[in-house]
């Protein structure tokens, strides 16, 4: 095919159908301009690859449930934490929230009929597809056993050729996430009806705005990482490698320099959707606008002077140690702004326990575990005994997995209705989300205790032996297993949330336009919604206000206070 | 003595006493170990405090204000409130500055070592650490020091990033290559304290581990000179039990149980293939290689000559090096005589008394 043709334009303009029904045929979807189809193929394309750094986590804690060697030996337990690493923060995490629900719901909760630039969120989607595929290919058949870190010189050591095609894969990915960041801003910049002032932005837009920013400011440096890979490879420039008078350190400094403000892509979008979770199942007016918002792009700020304290034990100077500790602790103060916001909320609201509003809860209980195990981390001393260990294991998945991911899935339950234009099974759910929560903290609490007392973490056996006592051998077997039983029961959590979610498509009740009685602009679209999102250019409200939505018996969802007295 | 005397002996010293930590960390063997608990204590009851307040707060909200009807009109409650959120901006900002200020003043304390110190170079290479003592004494699985004097490890690596942590002193430092680190610690006591290598190096990374003996100063001094002529000790027929002690830098990478496969081949299937003609890879070709003294020698002074199939080039060249010719002599001899010093489980026997020290 010579060019792009916008497959929905010529499509039959049928304002009755939906985005789903609006025109046919495979290549509909495959060339389709539409941000919400082009949100639903980032939805599956970032939950397939959830699955199968899933699987490689199963396959880790598996291996670990026992001293000894349990299923695997070391070199293939090595690639498979490696790819575990690689997959869920490069395919799942970073994109999962921007590219997939902020895709589809960005520029309805805006009032626009689409991002700015249309074909460009086409061409990032590609991008992600292709990256994605040169990394997972690259990884397998190079059996690459770095770590997600790639730290030199051991990724750069004779024999490891094929790091440096992940590092190209990783660079895609990352113009991927800069073209999606860059339509972001344009769009919330540009796109905004009359009326849509920044203070009735609702707070995911905010949020997911301030991940743009670091999105585009930050990954140019993992493209001069690469570049600096490559010069050293191919023109023998010392630059990381000892061997050649280059500084390995100096390799981890301009890896967290992108990959720290990319721990805040990763977070910010996710607290945007708790801001969203919270106030309308708990329907009721969101405590301090402001601040949640002024936090969102503080903690863009400061995200990009904080990178030095992944290296507190790297032999970095004293001194610059120090001002990475105390930068490291300013970000502290907006996380906990937050949650006292969130928790205010709650205040005096009406709250229903819907799925969604299950995985908030379990964020907040969560997230404040992840902060708070924070705080020995930012402190030098304690630092340095606890870092490499199980302890920043432990932190970092309640951070990533159990804050993000939950919102990310908590966010899929709030917007199912809205893509698919069906109800889930909410029992089900409610159930899944209790299973979740509980795999999830048996999983990784046990992992402080391993952490605090010297397990260092990718080791892939504890076995009596050399360097392990039999006492130790014993307590660490304890918590492991604990550990691992947890994540089988994670897994049946998200097993059982993918069959009803699943299910729901074949034979789910028909969503109503507002199921939750949100009053975001996307709620007064139909579920699912037209293709142009908006037949006329809609009239934005204070998006927190919930008084004009009434509950209806006989729609099963909240309608407007007009309709429903008229 | 061997590592099941070692453990043995372990299993003996008095324990560090409890410092009201152990739930959370090893016994604190050095007085900064006190000093970091204390720390960790502070936060971590700080961070209980702020969790239940946090969780309390969540599910009282959570039963008080839940949703009795679908028809329950929307909830109305104050949307902002300068005093309450100026107290929750600034409390955390004074407790982080606190906590900082803390951690400063403790790290300084890890970092600056004393003037006093008894010094040792620690070498990491993949993946067995060395442990050089001023006097030539040298050990690859014990680093040997004395109680209630500090020790300086000035630690250096040949290849990759390692890092050098001791869990019962608190101390790790990453090992860079082509940079020098250091830590130091004063063990009050003596004893047997794991250590491990924490960053991430390979294939052997979690075998890469080790112990630090602390020793009482008034014997410290006679072990090291003893250890650094122990190979004297040994002559003819237990020469064999020098190579057993030398042995345990192979360990991390070689196995003495039958069939069983690490990073590099079972001496144990060595040993029992003695004399006999085994395929081995020479120059990348299978070639018949009589299994004798001189293919194990050849073996640890020039590892890559002959590679067993199915296994990878991976021994470091200079390992061999570092050998006198009487040390390659006693590993040679370890290896053709292995059933007299290891059980067919492949556990090293007990050495015989009247050859300890």
């Amino acid at each position: 095919m010579a060019t792009l043709t916008p497959a929905d334009t010529h499509a039959h303009d049928d304002h009755h159908g939906d985005y789903i029904t609006c025109s046919k045929g495979i290549m509909s979807w495959i060339i389709t301009l539409d941000h919400k189809r082009i949100g639903v193929m980032y939805v599956i394309a970032t939950l397939a690859s959830f699955l199968l750094g899933g699987l490689f986590a199963l396959g880790i804690r598996t291996e670990l449930i026992a001293p000894g060697e349990t299923i695997m030996d070391a070199d293939t337990y090595n690639r498979f934490f490696t790819l575990h690493g690689a997959i869920m923060t490069f395919l799942v995490i970073i994109p999962a929230i921007p590219g997939a629900l902020g895709n589809f719901v960005l520029p309805i909760m805006l009032g626009a009929k689409d991002v700015a630039f249309p074909r460009l969120n086409l061409m990032s989607f590609y991008l992600w597809v292709l990256g994605a595929g040169l990394t997972v290919y690259s990884m397998l058949q190079g059996g690459i056993d770095t770590g997600w870190t790639f730290y030199t010189p051991y990724s750069i050591e004779e024999g490891r050729q094929g790091v440096f095609w992940v590092g190209m894969g990783v660079f895609i990915l990352g113009f991927s996430s800069i073209f999606t960041g860059l339509n972001f801003i344009v769009t919330v910049q540009r796109l905004r009806p009359p009326g849509m002032t920044w203070f009735k932005l609702p707070l995911f837009l905010w949020a997911l705005y301030a991940t743009a920013i670091i999105q585009v400011l930050a990954t140019p440096v993992l493209g001069i990482t690469m570049l600096l890979l490559a010069a050293e490879r191919i023109m023998g420039i010392g630059i990381f490698d000892p061997a050649l008078g280059g500084d390995p350190v100096l390799f981890q400094h301009f890896f967290w320099f992108y990959s720290h403000p990319a721990v805040y892509i990763m977070i910010l979008p996710a607290m945007g959707i708790i801001s969203e979770l919270i106030s309308v199942h708990c329907r009721r007016e969101i405590f301090g606008y402001k601040m949640i918002a002024f936090s969102s792009v503080a903690i863009a700020f400061f995200s990009f002077l904080v990178w030095g304290h992944h290296m507190f034990t790297s032999g970095q100077s004293p001194l610059m140690n120090a001002i990475f500790s105390a930068i490291t602790f300013s970000v502290a103060i907006p996380s906990a702004v937050k949650i006292f916001n969130w928790l205010l909320t709650m205040y005096k609201g009406s709250i229903s326990f819907t799925t969604p509003m299950l995985y908030a809860l379990s964020f907040l209980f969560i997230f404040a575990i992840g902060g708070l195990t924070g705080l020995p981390l930012a402190i030098l001393s304690t630092d340095v005994q606890l870092h490499d260990t199980y302890f920043v294991v432990a932190h970092f998945h309640y951070v990533m997995m159990g804050s993000t991911l939950i919102a990310m899935i908590g966010g899929l339950h709030h917007w199912w209705p809205k893509i698919t234009g069906r109800m889930y099974n909410e029992r089900l759910g409610q159930i899944a989300a209790l299973i979740v929560f509980i795999g999830f903290n048996l999983t990784f609490f046990t992992q402080f205790m391993l952490g605090t007392k010297g397990m260092p973490r990718r080791y892939h056996d504890y076995q009596t032996g050399l360097g392990w006592s039999a006492e130790t051998t014993e307590l660490f077997h304890t918590y492991h297993f604990i550990s691992t039983i947890g994540s089988y029961v994670m897994a049946v959590g998200f097993f059982l949330t993918a069959f009803y979610l699943l299910q729901s498509l074949v034979n789910g009740r028909k969503a109503p336009a507002n199921p939750w009685g949100g009053a975001s602009l996307e709620w007064e679209c139909s579920s699912p919604p037209p293709h142009h999102n908006f037949d006329e250019t809609p009239t934005p409200e204070y998006c927190y206000n919930f008084d004009h939505w009434v509950w209806s018996e006989e729609e099963q969802g909240y309608v407007r206070r007009d309709a429903a007295t008229s | 003595m061997n590592l099941t005397a070692l453990l043995l002996l372990a299993s003996d010293q008095p324990g560090p006493i409890d410092n009201g930590n152990d739930f959370w960390f090893v016994p604190a063997a050095t007085d900064y170990a006190d000093t970091h608990d204390w720390v960790y204590s502070v936060v971590l009851w700080l961070s209980i405090f702020f969790f239940i307040l946090i969780v309390g707060v969540m599910v009282k909200f959570a039963f008080d204000y839940r949703r009795r009807s679908n028809f329950e009109a929307a909830g109305h409650g104050p949307t902002h409130n300068v005093a309450l959120e100026t107290v929750w901006t600034v409390v955390p900002l004074l407790l982080s500055a606190g906590l900082f200020l803390v951690g400063i003043d403790t790290y300084a304390d890890f970092k600056t070592a004393p003037a006093n110190c008894y010094e040792v170079d620690a070498t990491a290479q993949k993946w067995a650490w060395q442990f050089d003592h001023r006097n030539g004494a040298s050990d690859s699985l014990v680093l040997k020091v004395p109680v209630g004097q500090p020790t300086k490890v000035t630690l250096r690596s040949n290849d990759v990033l390692h890092s050098f942590f001791i869990p019962a002193f608190r101390v790790k430092q990453d090992v860079v290559p082509g940079r020098y680190g250091s830590v130091w610690f004063t063990p009050r006591e003596a004893g047997i304290y794991q250590g491990y290598c924490t960053e991430y190096c390979g294939t052997g990374h979690s075998k890469m581990n080790f112990y630090v003996q602390a020793i009482p100063a008034d014997e410290f001094e006679d072990v090291i000179a003893q250890d650094a002529r122990w190979i004297d000790d040994y002559s003819g027929d237990r020469l064999v039990w020098a190579g057993a002690r030398l042995f345990s830098r192979c360990a991390s990478c070689h196995s003495l149980k039958p069939k069983e496969r690490m990073t590099g081949p079972s001496m144990w299937d060595l040993h029992a293939n003695w004399g006999k003609t085994k395929k081995i890879e020479v120059d990348g070709k299978i070639t018949d290689v009589t299994i004798d003294e001189n293919y194990v020698l050849e073996s640890i002074v020039a590892p890559w000559e002959k590679i067993a199939p199915t296994y990878l080039n991976q021994m470091p060249a200079n390992f061999g090096q570092q050998l006198g010719a009487k040390e390659l002599d006693a590993l040679v001899r370890f290896v053709r005589e292995l059933d007299q010093v290891v059980d067919t489980n492949g556990e090293l026997r007990d050495e015989p008394v009247s050859t300890t020290n």
